[in-house]
């Protein structure tokens, strides 16, 4: 930016130095925050691994049927709302308005789903008597602890993802909001997925008895 | 500011069939969790896959690939050297292992 586009309050965008990335300030707002977040869960996915391996009475709580089975459901349910959200992404540059508002009330009502698969699996393990600081299978607390804290963390991402979508696509819908909206919380909604890419394999698949 | 449109990115087609991929590598991961491997081998084929998986879907579901190359380069190196750094660490964990944690 020159100095004197910098002295001139007011002055717009369009006659400043054009951002290096190609992209909007809020895309690449969103990448930062992407970054930032997927060193968050990297440092959570390590913690894990460290815990696992310094623990010599760990102790696997899953089995094939019915929880990867569920858990497979779930994994289904996330990549294919991020389709659904690739579909409203592509609407919303289009244009089309109405489309746009049912792709992306097809990924809310997936990303639902999820949720609900989500809270199914805790309810079940907490009647078992799981918790944050117990194990019924005698083994390490840490078992519940790092699985509740890991999963609950992403389960809060897809819960604030929906809800963000679902205001997304009403202020799209009556034109308060542009595309470029609707590709950012895009982004997001797919960051959330990819999350699941690595939380799915290292906490469920590894811990199958 | 439309330049967030870089690139038009695939097809509707592409994008399902990209889906599809993914359900085989997760597939995948199930198959190799219920072959009973070795926990190593098991650990290692996982990652592999998740961060296949990971790269396809920064590529095209995030469009990485029809950015700017500066943005990849800016992002992801250091990122991935954040995670390199964190593997520092294992010697606390072989530690650990030989203090206990005391069981509740």
């Amino acid at each position: 930016m020159s100095e004197s586009a910098m002295a001139v309050p007011g002055m717009h965008a369009s006659t400043t130095e054009p951002s290096p990335f190609l992209i909007s300030s809020k895309k690449l707002t969103m990448w930062l925050f992407i970054v930032a977040d997927a060193a968050t869960f990297g440092a959570l996915l390590f913690g894990y691994g460290y815990l696992r391996f310094g623990s010599p009475n760990w102790t696997k709580p899953f089995t094939f049927s019915p929880n990867i089975i569920n858990g497979l459901g779930m994994t289904v349910v996330l990549l294919t709302s991020s389709l659904t959200m690739l579909f409203g992404v592509a609407a919303a540059r289009e244009g089309r308005r109405s489309a746009t508002l049912k792709w992306l009330m097809a990924t809310v009502l997936l990303g639902t789903l999820f949720a609900v698969l989500h809270l199914r699996e805790w309810s079940g393990m907490l009647h078992e008597g799981w918790s944050l600081s117990a194990n019924p299978m005698g083994g390490s607390a840490l078992v519940g602890a790092v699985f509740f804290s890991i999963t609950g963390l992403h389960l809060l991402h897809v819960i604030s993802g929906v809800l963000a979508i679902i205001v997304i696509a009403i202020a799209f819908q009556t034109g308060h909001l542009t595309a470029g909206h609707v590709e950012t919380t895009g982004l997001y909604w797919h960051f959330v997925d990819l999350v699941w890419m690595f939380v799915f394999p290292l906490l469920y698949l590894l811990n199958v008895r | 500011m439309t330049t967030s449109e870089a690139g038009t990115g695939p097809t509707m087609k592409g994008y399902v069939a990209v889906w599809l991929g993914m359900i085989v590598i997760v597939a995948i991961e199930a198959a190799l969790a219920r072959a009973h491997v070795s926990s190593g081998m098991l650990v290692a084929s996982l990652l592999v896959l998740a961060f296949l998986e990971a790269a396809v879907a920064l590529r095209y579901f995030m469009h990485l690939k029809y950015e700017v190359p500066m943005l990849f380069w800016t992002l992801i190196p250091g990122l991935l050297l954040a995670f390199i750094m964190m593997n520092q660490f294992w010697a606390d964990a072989v530690r650990m292992r030989v203090l206990h944690f005391p069981t509740p």
